[in-house]
């Protein structure tokens, strides 16, 4: 025990002791040392020699582990175009140059499909589209959107995709520019492109305009001509869906193969049983794109049959409506103007209610008496195709009274047009009757109408645009909902009228999105026609269940209430039970 | 390091470290050619520095695992020839000392002109550019120190070349020359900041993938 007040101190083992001595102290409770006087008691102790232990602490250096990827030596970035020349005459216009730092930075990104990692890097390592395009001296001929060069990006690595912007986005550029990478990168070498005849003449001049250098043939003439073009190495031909049908023995070709397949107005194979659907099927393929404003025409089927083609059994018509939009998202683009385009022109509707005309009204009270006798006399045997058949007489009389020719529609029609001509502006009218656009094209004649539709030649119908278009003597163009709703851009109009209702609202968008597009000059105004108190008014009850169908399955909203045709509703339009028996839904 | 082929394509290395709580720094390497095309693209597993090494490596410890330990690593892995290395990241310049090509620093533009401090300054993270601090890690603990931090020497001022803005290693002053050689016809349109985004983007995925 040392005694209190002695301090050792032990230093090291070679400095034998240090002893210091002090006067004892009291420690208080406080803690303070008291001197308290008296001798000092020295004790000296013989220290043994301390050897300290020590601790090593090993640093060492980190384990590092490593991971190589190697990349195939012609990928999107690095290629000079392998492509023949422009063709001869071929105008290329030029975007101005990007700035030295591109606004936007858009990057590849690797499908959910994509399993292995180094194929998923593959896509993330890619410089951004913006890059590729400046550096590989790509002409545009108009600078794309932040959001094409998002749809660019999503087709270019997909082997299934669905492009399905709202109409007016540019669904053609971003198909276009995604191919002609690819192309350029010679990850593909063939491609396909279908769509309705009508569209092909625009096709041909979009490709004109967005990839000039790329030869295109457009797969037409006699059948002779058509099987020597099947075989040509042209990389893209160009087809329409009528077409198919009548070569679907070249198409099946053993050595016929296509790197790429597009489907314009993909809707077009909704039907899985369709021939249209079974052909496009059936040509040897490796990737798969649609395009198409309305992937949900009328029922969730109308995706699965699209899906037939992308990814078969990926979807199947028993899944739910959310269950469908989650598995298809990773497939799905859709993107529409008010998102994107907030610069553009609104879009402002107007819903022309109308009260028929004494005429009309007598005309209408007459034929939907008869016809729902009618309907009610056939009991179980009345089918659909009878509900139909009257729907459209009611609407027929809607439009016009065969007997007098009253209409309450054309009326408020001319008082509009009046007021579109006098501000020097035009207009599209659409109907889904030739004979209700002839009519009006008589009634209208003071503004210079212009048809467009089935009874016009294909060969006259661009130049009716044309006309239309440059003519300031024709200011409306009476446009059938069958022929003028896909693939045209008249965006120098304004005016936009819906002198009848289509049986589903994404034809009756398509129609609207002629006008509302890119380039579009000012607001667009729609006038929607509906006769009050008709089956129109019924029908347009209908159309806004559809939007939420289609609401359903393309965001994450949930629907307010049920969507969709039933059986039951399409007969209940004349408060009439529906019949036991299968029945398909409403075209 | 050889090609492939035995011969060297015109190549340029882009090097980072990212920092993942709790997983640790994953380094990333990417070579390009010339048109932004990636080459090869290397990455390590997480490393992790222990306690002891936090505290006696200190402020050193930064250039020592990004440097050279990580870096010097993965740009040795690398079959192909690069003509320079370019890095968001101060510390990482390290890797010179055992590297043969000149090593940049890559700046954001933003930053305004003044000499950036040592690369292992633990004042660093306030002083230095801002480019990829972002994605270090934090250390575990404050590190206090009233010298200077044994580091490979000043970075001198920065220096623009084309769109970019530059630092090199204050003990390598001529790689500034060599660097301009290399990047005398590229420095106008190529964004050298560019790829590292990739490079994250990459480390994220295979981070994932991995799970």
């Amino acid at each position: 025990m040392i005694p209190l007040g002695t301090i050792l101190f032990v230093r090291a083992p070679d400095v034998t002791r240090i002893e210091h001595s002090f006067p004892p102290v009291e420690t208080r409770a406080h803690g303070a040392n008291v001197l308290a006087g008296g001798p000092i008691e020295v004790v000296s102790i013989a220290p043994a020699p301390l050897r300290p232990g020590v601790v090593s602490v090993p640093l060492g250096k980190p384990a590092i582990k490593i991971f190589g990827y190697l990349f195939p030596q012609s990928t999107l970035a690095d290629r000079a175009p392998a492509l023949p020349a422009a063709p001869l005459g071929a105008k290329v216009r030029r975007a101005p140059p990007p700035a030295a730092t591109p606004a936007t930075c858009t990057r590849l990104k690797p499908p959910g499909d994509v399993i292995k990692l180094a194929d998923r890097l593959f896509y993330v390592l890619q410089p951004p589209l913006e890059t590729v395009v400046a550096g590989q001296a790509l002409d545009f001929p108009f600078h794309p959107f932040p959001y094409q060069f998002e749809g660019i990006a999503f087709l270019y690595p997909r082997y299934a995709a669905i492009l399905a912007d709202e109409m007016g986005l540019g669904k053609s550029m971003q198909a276009i520019t995604a191919v002609r990478l690819l192309l350029h990168a010679g990850e593909i070498r063939t491609v396909l492109l279908v769509c309705p005849k009508p569209l092909i003449t625009n096709w041909r001049r979009e490709f004109q305009l967005w990839a000039p250098e790329l030869p295109v043939v457009v797969i037409e003439g006699e059948q002779t001509k058509r099987l020597w073009q099947w075989k040509t190495d042209c990389p893209v031909k160009l087809a329409n869906y009528e077409l198919l049908q009548r070569d679907r023995d070249a198409l099946v070709e053993p050595g016929l193969h296509f790197d790429l397949v597009v489907l314009d107005e993909s809707q077009r194979i909704k039907n899985r049983d369709c021939a249209t659907s079974q052909i496009v099927r059936s040509i040897s393929r490796s990737r798969n794109w649609a395009l198409t404003g309305t992937p949900v025409e009328n029922s969730p089927d109308d995706l699965v049959g699209i899906f037939e083609f992308l990814s078969p059994g990926h979807l199947s018509t028993t899944m739910k409506p959310r269950r469908m939009g989650q598995l298809a998202s990773d497939y799905v683009l859709r993107r529409t103007k008010d998102r994107v385009l907030t610069e553009l022109p609104p879009k402002m509707f107007r819903d022309a209610d109308v009260t028929l005309t004494s005429e009309q009204r007598e005309t209408y009270r007459l034929a939907e008496d008869e016809g729902v006798l009618r309907l009610t006399e056939l009991g179980e045997g009345a089918t659909i195709q009878h509900v139909f058949e009257l729907v459209l007489r009611l609407k027929q009389i809607c439009n016009f009274d065969p007997a007098t020719g009253a209409s309450a529609k054309l009326e408020r029609l001319e008082a509009d047009l009046e007021e579109v001509a006098a501000s020097g502006r035009k207009a599209l009218v659409f109907s889904q009757w030739v004979g209700t656009l002839d009519k009006l094209r008589r009634r209208l004649a003071r503004f210079g109408p212009l048809a467009y539709h089935g009874g016009v030649a294909s060969r006259r119908r661009d130049e009716v645009l044309r006309e239309f278009k440059e003519s300031s003597e024709r200011r409306v163009l009476l446009i059938s909902y069958g022929a003028g709703s896909v693939g045209l851009n008249l965006q120098f109009a304004q005016y936009v009228f819906l002198f009848d209702r289509w049986w589903n609202p994404a034809v009756e968008d398509q129609a609207i999105n002629r006008v509302h597009r890119i380039g579009t000059a000012g607001p667009v105004t729609v006038t929607r026609f509906l006769a009050l108190g008709t089956i129109e008014e019924r029908i347009n009850q209908i159309l806004e269940e559809k939007r939420e169908l289609f609401d359903t399955i393309f965001s994450d909203v949930e629907p307010h209430r049920h969507a969709g045709l039933t059986r039951n509703e399409i007969f209940g339009l004349f408060r009439l039970k529906c019949p036991s028996g299968p029945l398909d839904l409403a075209a | 390091m050889r090609s492939r082929d035995g011969q060297s394509p015109p190549a340029l290395g882009f090097l980072t470290v990212v920092g993942h709580e709790p997983l640790g720094l994953f380094g990333g390497y990417l070579v390009l050619n010339h048109n932004g095309r990636p080459l090869e693209f290397h990455c390590t597993t997480p490393v992790k520095p222990n306690r002891a090494q936090e505290i006696l490596y200190g402020p050193t410890l930064e250039p020592f695992l990004y440097g050279e330990q990580i870096g010097r690593a993965l740009v040795e892995k690398s079959s192909v020839d690069v003509q320079l290395i370019c890095t968001d990241l101060a510390a990482v310049l390290a890797v010179r000392e055992h590297v043969s090509q000149p090593v940049a620093l890559v700046l954001p533009p933003e930053v305004e002109e003044r000499p950036c401090p040592p690369p292992g300054a633990t004042a660093s993270r306030n002083s230095l550019p801002e480019s990829g601090l972002e994605a270090r890690p934090t250390p575990a603990t404050p590190a206090f120190r009233i010298d200077a931090a044994h580091v490979h020497g000043i970075l001198p001022a920065p220096f623009s070349l084309g769109r970019n803005r530059l630092a090199i290693a204050a003990d390598h002053a001529d790689d500034r020359q060599r660097l301009a050689g290399v990047l005398e016809s590229l420095a106008g349109h190529f964004d050298l900041s560019e790829p590292f985004a990739r490079i994250r983007g990459a480390i994220d995925e295979a981070r994932r993938g991995a799970r």
